[in-house]
């Protein structure tokens, strides 16, 4: 069983342009602060043995070694992170030098994942990320060098100005690196940020984000890269563990504002309020819903289908909920697979391959209430 | 008796402040509290929402004159839209006096004209009062020479009011007393009552609202219907005060309502005679006609699973709106609902908004349509209110569509766009008249199905809200018509056929086509949207394929916030509607009324 464990560091240097998740420019004045907040609501699962560690952000390396370092050696003391399976860390080009590298090694972590997007400079002005194109390959070589056992980089399809030749150069750049994984997203506009208010002219339509994607999967597949989830991708053995647990209905806490937890069939979310979170940071939550089993059964049914290659288990998920239980989930299922929506193999249910990047209907239709 | 009896209406154009006047009025006599509930007479929600009256209601005034005599004064609201035009003649066939109200700050408009016409015709005295007088833009000498001019009625000093304020309602009240005459009629004659207007309560049946023209009806008294022979016995008289009030009898001159246990809506027709079985040959009072539904749409429930409670609330509204017509109708595209019969467009939004609102239906309404008359080759004549059910060009030997006679008044400055809007609606101008320097009274005749449209929008869009215009249906009229069909994914949409005129079909079919597109969200496959003419397709155009439609992220393990998005997004679906595998939302059906043509 995994238990996760995820740390959000909301701290970065600037807003890019495309990003709603919770992050707080400048205010590197408040990390010690809010180190000491996390391990303080880190006391609650003082019995947890967790399996998987994350560090994410914001741009979690803006803490800096020192900061690492203190965090991590509170989370030994506190919290039961004795027997990981996977420690990953979130870092940005701009940020990764080889002190901050070392101290993670140092402190247990065997992977890290480097915001990359794109090895186009123009591309990255154009969102606002504070680092060029240059940084990012050296802090994948650098992190290579230095020995991290697994090296994940972010990529993102459909930037201003992108086009396919473009990607193609940025994967070329970056697969004759060393890398174990990516993760490749089509950018959305999300409500409220600058982009979505003032998208640029030169922004790629739906159709050319969809063929940059695919260009990407097939490059990526010729790589040896295994695409096991919709937007990630990983050489044999690479696959991030802790995501997986989160596509696979399992449990984990979340630290800091605006982390997530699910544990014991429970979801909870942190205020996004950094002042909020560190005043009471064991009572800073901003919703928690109790999931039935039906709902609990269909969400995970949603979740595992996003596994592309492993899908969905009906007769594990059946003897985990009772048949009765899914019995309408399970009739969702048999149809979407008559309508060529999904794939079934007699076990499992899996996105059909044509549907991955339109696969939002599919999934929509099996959370219908039952 | 009946010499201290008036029996009146208020006519006026919409927003005129008929409802106000009569709120006023109620006040003066003590009936209700001053600055009591605002427009007592506008019962439903919606008629106070749009401002105009849609179910009249009368209701008995007690008032004590300068002269120290009592009187009884009979308000017979009426309704005020074009639509309801024959209900208004008929309201006014109960009165002997009408108050003309116009807006000093307007003017009379084109509803003023056409009602003022109706008073006059039916023999009213007319009481022109100005409105509004207290506004600072009030043009009173305008307003009077306008009486003159346009109606023909010689004012010397009109009434100047403000409803508002009651301003001069008090010398309007008494010039009802001294000018509107004693309504005439003998109670030993045989009976011969009008029915006005009906009610429908669910205890007691229809309640007929009724002005008694000679003899009496009592509890007891046997009636019967002149337009269908039915026969009644009377359970009960009254009159209207604040709520329905029993009488004993209802004689000659007076107005009231009569309960007979009657429990079919349809066998009481506005404007029937109620005459004494024992002398059925008593003449009927003159200018009945069934009410007749001129524009027709499809309602169909979004879920079809809907379609018994969508039967239960049009039963349910009929009772209270006789003038509803509606029967079963299948769809290829849409399954089952109705084709349903209004008086025309105002009276159709305002049955939809009811219907969305009082019974909480979803609904999708297709595109109104009039009645054609179509003359096949075999010789048979058809009347189609559903574009669908037209024959093949090949069987068509002629068609004809209903037309309205217009009156249209405009300021003089807008008359270049109202022609080029006229001749745009396929309109063939009658005359053109100035009643003063400053305005334009057109005399119009359009088909109908060009004026249901959008026409009333693009009128008050070319005039600035300035010009205003009534109509009254009249004769039918060759014309050179086609059906198109449009077809989703290569099927044939029975609930998007349209009618038009051939001359310019293609480019409509085009827009239409286009503004599909614009509605009609991509699929997981690409949707042909194609217009068709007796088989020839003269517009295309494709919906691609949807390429991205993906939740990317999954950070931090926020599952709740990704089923949210989904389940919003599944929200979204509830609102479309299958056609055949194409998801459409329920406005495309209504969507060539915003094509611009």
């Amino acid at each position: 069983m995994t238990t996760g464990l995820y740390v959000h560091l909301p701290f970065c240097a600037s807003k890019c342009s495309y990003c709603d998740f919770y992050s707080v420019p400048g205010r590197l004045d408040l990390v010690d602060a809010y180190v000491r907040a996390l391990l303080k609501e880190v006391r609650q699962y003082a019995g947890l043995p967790f399996t998987t560690l994350y560090l994410g952000g914001g741009t979690p390396s803006l803490i800096g070694p020192d900061g690492l370092r203190k965090l991590m050696k509170g989370l030994r003391r506190t919290a039961n992170v004795s027997a990981l399976q996977e420690a990953t860390l979130e870092v940005n080009p701009e940020s990764a030098s080889a002190e901050f590298f070392q101290a993670a090694l140092d402190n247990g972590f065997g992977r890290v994942s480097i915001g990359v997007q794109t090895m186009v400079d123009t591309e990255l002005r154009s969102v606002g990320r504070a680092h060029t194109a240059l940084q990012g390959a050296e802090a994948v070589m650098r992190a290579s060098a230095l020995g991290f056992s697994s090296i994940s980089v972010d990529l993102i399809a459909g930037l201003p100005g992108q086009n396919q030749q473009s990607l193609r150069r940025s994967l070329d750049g970056l697969l004759s690196l060393h890398i174990d994984h990516l993760s490749l997203y089509c950018l959305s506009l999300e409500p409220g940020t600058p982009l979505a208010d003032q998208p640029p002219a030169n922004l790629p339509s739906e159709n050319k984000q969809a063929d940059m994607f695919q260009m990407a999967r097939d490059m990526l597949a010729a790589a040896g890269f295994e695409h096991y989830e919709i937007s990630n991708f990983a050489r044999s053995g690479h696959q991030c563990v802790h995501n997986l647990n989160y596509w696979r209905g399992g449990d984990y806490a979340g630290l800091g504002a605006s982390a997530s937890s699910h544990l014991q069939g429970r979801r909870y979310k942190n205020l996004s309020d950094l002042q909020a979170y560190m005043r009471r940071p064991a009572a800073a939550i901003e919703s928690s819903e109790e999931l039935g089993a039906g709902t609990k059964a269909a969400e995970e049914a949603m979740l595992r289908l996003r596994l592309i290659q492993e899908g969905l288990d009906v007769g594990d998920l059946a003897a985990r909920f009772g048949h009765d239980r899914i019995q309408c989930l399970s009739d969702r299922l048999s149809s979407l697979a008559r309508e060529n929506a999904l794939i079934f193999d007699g076990t499992s249910y899996r996105l059909h391959p044509s549907r991955v990047l339109t696969s939002n209907p599919i999934l929509a239709a099996v959370l219908e209430e039952a | 008796m009946t010499n201290n009896r008036r029996n009146f209406c208020i006519i006026a154009h919409i927003d005129h402040g008929k409802s106000t006047l009569a709120d006023r009025i109620l006040e003066l006599s003590g009936l209700v509290g001053v600055n009591g509930s605002e427009q007592v007479l506008d019962g439903m929600e919606l008629e106070r929402e749009r401002g105009i009256t849609i179910k009249s209601s009368p209701i008995r005034i007690p008032y004590r004159a300068a002269n120290g005599e009592e009187y009884i004064l009979n308000l017979i609201d009426t309704p005020g839209h074009v639509d309801f035009n024959y209900e208004v003649s008929r309201s006014l066939r109960a009165c002997e006096g009408a108050i003309l109200l116009v807006d000093a700050t307007q003017g009379v408009q084109a509803q003023t004209v056409a009602n003022a016409y109706r008073a006059i015709d039916a023999g009213l005295e007319i009481i022109p009062v100005i409105n509004k007088i207290d506004m600072p833009a009030a043009m009173i000498d305008d307003c009077c020479l306008q009486f003159d001019d346009i109606l023909g009625i010689a004012v010397d000093a009109a009434l100047t009011i403000s409803a508002k304020k009651g301003t001069g309602v008090p010398e309007l009240l008494e010039d009802i007393i001294t000018k509107v005459p004693p309504p005439q009629g003998n109670q030993d004659a045989p009976l011969k009552s009008l029915i006005f207007d009906s009610q429908y309560d669910p205890y007691r049946g229809v309640i007929m609202h009724v002005r008694v023209f000679s003899g009496s009806i009592k509890a007891g008294d046997r009636i019967m219907l002149k337009s269908n022979g039915k026969t009644y016995e009377v359970e009960e008289v009254g009159y209207f005060g604040l709520r329905l009030m029993p009488c004993e009898i209802l004689a000659a001159g007076e107005v009231g309502y009569v309960s007979a246990m009657v429990r079919t809506v349809a066998d009481i027709n506005v404007g029937d005679t109620i005459v004494s079985p024992d002398l059925p040959q008593t003449e009927a009072i003159s200018g009945f006609r069934r009410s007749q539904p001129v524009v027709f749409c499809g309602l169909y429930p979004t879920d079809s699973n809907d379609y018994v409670k969508l039967r239960v609330a049009l039963e349910k509204l009929q009772l209270n709106d006789s003038s509803i017509v509606f029967e079963k109708e299948s769809s290829a595209a849409l399954g089952n609902g109705f084709r349903v019969g209004f008086l025309g467009m105002l009276h159709m939004d305002i049955t939809l908004e009811r219907l969305r609102r009082e019974y909480e239906q979803e609904l999708i309404a297709t595109l109104p349509s009039v009645v054609y008359k179509v003359t096949t080759t075999k010789g048979q004549m058809l009347h189609i209110d559903n574009p669908s059910k037209f024959p093949t060009p090949q069987e068509i030997e002629h068609i004809e569509e209903p037309m309205v006679r217009a009156h249209l008044m405009t300021p003089t400055e807008f008359v270049g766009p109202c022609m080029e809007l006229a001749k745009s609606k396929r309109g063939i101008m009658i005359a053109m008249e100035h009643p003063d320097q400053r305005r334009t009274l057109f005399t119009f005749d359009f088909p109908l199905a060009e004026i249901i449209v959008d026409f009333h929008d693009r009128l008050k869009s070319t005039t600035k809200g300035y010009a205003s215009m009534d109509y009254e249906m009249a004769a039918y009229h060759a014309a050179d018509l086609v059906k198109v069909d449009i077809l989703i994914n290569g099927d044939p949409v029975d609930a998007l056929s349209y009618v038009c005129v051939r001359q310019g079909a293609p480019a409509r079919g085009r827009a239409l086509i286009a503004k599909l597109r614009e509605l009609i969200p991509r699929q997981q496959f690409r949707v042909p949207l194609q217009a068709a003419i007796g088989g020839n397709i003269v517009a295309r155009e494709d919906i691609p394929a949807i390429r991205k439609d993906v939740l990317a992220k999954c950070y931090g393990g926020d599952v709740t916030r990704k089923r949210k998005l989904l389940e919003k997004q599944k929200e979204g679906k509830k609102r479309m509607k299958m056609v055949g595998s194409v998801e459409v939302p329920q406005e495309a059906f209504f969507s060539l009324l915003k094509v611009d043509q």
